[in-house]
This record gives C-alpha cells, sequence and structure tokens, in this order.
C-alpha cells in the first residue's frame, strides 16, 4: 500500500464535496477527543468502554455568514462488549448513552469486525447497525460500514515506539422519521504506539451529510484518540 | 516465523513449558547493514527491490532482507556481525515432496479437527557459498539444512487459531508456536 497513493484518495474525496455550488451549503469546525478503555475477558470475550465529547469552535454558511464561539456540544459514553468468533473476527453489542444539554439520546449498537492482515498493512471492516431513541426525536435506524487501515511508518508492523498511519472511511446509512440520508466519513490520522496497550492518534475527522436532500453539512473535527488496554 | 511479526508463544516439544517470546522489527538503510550482509545480497544481483529490517527479539538481533527473485518471496537472515543465519524462499505446497507433505498432513491431522495451510516456506541453512547455489537457477546444494517453515490456520475444540510450524527435511515436526495477533482494539471501536 503506498502511501501517497492513500493521501490522494483522501485528498479527492474530501476536495469533491465542498466544491458543491448549493446554497445551503454549512459547516461546523471543532474537537472530538475520545478515551477508549478495551479489557480482555476469558474465553475470548472482551469489553469497550468509550467516553467521548464533542466541541464546536466554529459554524456557519460556507462563503456565507460564520461565527468563531466555543460551544460545548455533547458528551457520549458507550459501552460494547465483544466476542471472538474467527481467527480474525469479532461480534460485538453495547450500549450508548447521549448526553446533550437536557436531552438524552440511548443507542442501542450491534457490530461484525474483521481485521485482516496484509505484508505491510492491516485493514479492518466493520460493519455496524445502531438504533437511537430519545424522547425529543423520533427513532433513528442505521446501517454502516467502515473500512480502517492501519499503516506502519517503520517496518512491517507497528511496534511500541512507532508511528502509524490510519485512515478511517465510513458509510453511514440512515433512516428517521421515514427519511433516509447518507453520511460519509473520511478521517485521517496519525497515531503513536506509547506501548504495546497504549495509543495515542491525532488528526482530522471529516463527515458530509445531507447532501442528498440540498442541504449539504461538512464537519471537520479536530480528534484526539486515547486507546488503553487495562 | 520471521515474516509474522507477531506476539508468538512457543510451545516447546514434549515440554510442559510456554515460552513468550516477543519479536520487534523495523526496517533500516543499506548503510545500516552490515558489510558481510550487504556483499553477499549484493553479489546476488537480485533487480528488484530490497527491503533491510533490524528484527529485534527479547535477547537477540538479526538482520533480515527482503526481496522478490524468479517471482517468489525471499527472506535472507544475518547475525549482527553480517553472518548468513538461513534463507528462506515461500513455495506452494505442490512444489514439495510427496512423502514430506504426507508426514506434515499427519502431524498437522494430529493436532488440528480442521486445518488449512496458509504459507510455506523453504529454510535453507548452510555457509554462503552453500547458499549461492539457491540463486544460481541450478540444483540446490545437498549439504544445505532444509527445513520447511509452515503457518496453518488449525480449529480445535477450543477455537481456531493460527500455527507456525517448524518441520524437518523428511516432514518430522521440530516446534510449533500459536500465532498471537497485534491488539487492534484501535482498528476495532
Amino acid at each position: 500500500m503506498n502511501i501517497k497513493l492513500v493521501f490522494l484518495l483522501i485528498l479527492l474525496e474530501i476536495s469533491i464535496f465542498p466544491m458543491d455550488l448549493n446554497a445551503q451549503t454549512t459547516f461546523q469546525f471543532g474537537a472530538l477527543p475520545a478515551l477508549n478503555i478495551n479489557r480482555k475477558l476469558k474465553n475470548d470475550w472482551s469489553i469497550n468502554a468509550k467516553i467521548e465529547s464533542r466541541q464546536l469552535f466554529r459554524r456557519g454558511e460556507i462563503n456565507g455568514i460564520s461565527e468563531n464561539k466555543y460551544n460545548y456540544v455533547l458528551t457520549d459514553y458507550s459501552l460494547i462488549t465483544a466476542k471472538k468468533v474467527g481467527l480474525n473476527s469479532r461480534i460485538a453489542a453495547g450500549y450508548l448513552i447521549r448526553i446533550e444539554g437536557e436531552e438524552v439520546n440511548h443507542r442501542f449498537i450491534q457490530q461484525f469486525i474483521i481485521v485482516q492482515k496484509f505484508s505491510g498493512f492491516r485493514l479492518a471492516h466493520r460493519f455496524l447497525s445502531d438504533q437511537t431513541y430519545s424522547y425529543v426525536e423520533q427513532p433513528e435506524f442505521r446501517l454502516r460500514y467502515r473500512i480502517t487501515t492501519e499503516l506502519p511508518l517503520n517496518g512491517e508492523a507497528v511496534d511500541p515506539g512507532e508511528f502509524y498511519l490510519k485512515v478511517n472511511n465510513e458509510y453511514v446509512n440512515s433512516l428517521q422519521g421515514g427519511e433516509y440520508d447518507l453520511e460519509i466519513r473520511i478521517v485521517p490520522l496519525l497515531g503513536y504506539d506509547v506501548s504495546s496497550n497504549f495509543k495515542l492518534e491525532s488528526g482530522l475527522d471529516y463527515r458530509v451529510n445531507s447532501f442528498l436532500n440540498q442541504a449539504t453539512r461538512h464537519s471537520y473535527w479536530l480528534s484526539l484518540n486515547i486507546f488503553m488496554e487495562i | 516465523m520471521r515474516k509474522l511479526f507477531f506476539l508468538v508463544i512457543i510451545y516447546l516439544p514434549g515440554s510442559l513449558f510456554a515460552q513468550v517470546k516477543f519479536e520487534k522489527e523495523r526496517r533500516i538503510k543499506p548503510r545500516d547493514v552490515p558489510a558481510g550482509a550487504l556483499a553477499f545480497v549484493d553479489s546476488l544481483n537480485i533487480e528488484q527491490r530490497i527491503k533491510w529490517f533490524l528484527e529485534e527479539g527479547e535477547s537477540s538481533k538479526s538482520i533480515e532482507a527482503k526481496f522478490k527473485f524468479n517471482k517468489s518471496n525471499y527472506s535472507v537472515e544475518f547475525d549482527t556481525l553480517g553472518g548468513l543465519q538461513d534463507v528462506e524462499v515461500e513455495v506452494d505446497w505442490k512444489e514439495i515432496d510427496r512423502s514430506v507433505k504426507e508426514a506434515i498432513i499427519m502431524q498437522l491431522q494430529l493436532d488440528c479437527a480442521k486445518f488449512k495451510i496458509n504459507k510455506i516456506q523453504k529454510q535453507y541453512t548452510g555457509s554462503k557459498k552453500l547458499s549461492y547455489s539457491i540463486f544460481n537457477n541450478q540444483a540446490i546444494n545437498k549439504e544445505l539444512e532444509l527445513k520447511y517453515e509452515v503457518v496453518v490456520r488449525c480449529s480445535q475444540s477450543s477455537g481456531v487459531e493460527l500455527y507456525e510450524y517448524l518441520f524437518d527435511e523428511q516432514g518430522k515436526k521440530l516446534s510449533s508456536a500459536k500465532i498471537i495477533f497485534r491488539n487492534s482494539s484501535h482498528l476495532e471501536y
């Protein structure tokens, strides 16, 4: 896998969407720090706890009015249990609670993951479905597929003390109140393997949605991920 | 084994002890390669790109050259002074002698309820002089010690795992190691 090719594909995909001339195109820019804690259990089970918060720095219309204002938006708390079902595959299910001001969302998650090892890189495929319920909004049902590439920047595998490039590309199909939407996410991240059970990642989480119903929204989140194995 | 950079647990044959071994490898530049290793690989006149690695175990270090030659994947391992340790070449299952294949299959049938061979490598050990015969398109020198390194997907009652076996020239098992995959939770969540 050529690193230059990966960057080119990311740039190509990110650059396609901001080129639309839709008057209602909006954007938001903020930060998305996340703490991810994983623990292995007996008999191929594992459990994952995650806290992710969203803060907004700037939003507005592309080529229009925008404002710079810090805004704490929400925090997600999730707990997922997983079971290894094959050599490189795992099924998982869990629950996420989203606290957004006074509003509370409950999300149920089911996923299947397969991780492939190639010479010089790894690929992970994640198939996920989730259902979100709240008192304020109609239930939302989503089907998601994410492909993740991990490219070691030194050698053929990521070892402690080494950097790596990770790129997520996810397609999120959503159905809410009879309306369908598609969100596309591209997330290039630079990671550092501090030790075999502690990783740091930082990069840009780019999302585009509502482009099917002429109200395109671009979201740019600065990502900081911490992964710990305990 | 050198192409699988995972945490490996080695089960010593006939032993109740399981040894944990960790191998770490990183890419190095040709200028950091011992002269003896560089000279040997240069003398092979390999046209394809050669990648050099430093491999660190818990108590040992080695230098490894990886390249393609005659459409096969080769890895040549040296000690840190440039002395040749072994040459490995990935081969097709059909290229293995019938009697060796039968011995390997018999062993795998003993160890696994179901199995699938993912990769097989011939491993040649001997002097640099003898090892030239591997690359000169003539008969490989019989004085080289030949072993087979086989990566097997093995299903047992406890589940499915990946194992690395080492067999001698006749297909007799020398060792086997369970391959533990690197942590992937950052790719999953």
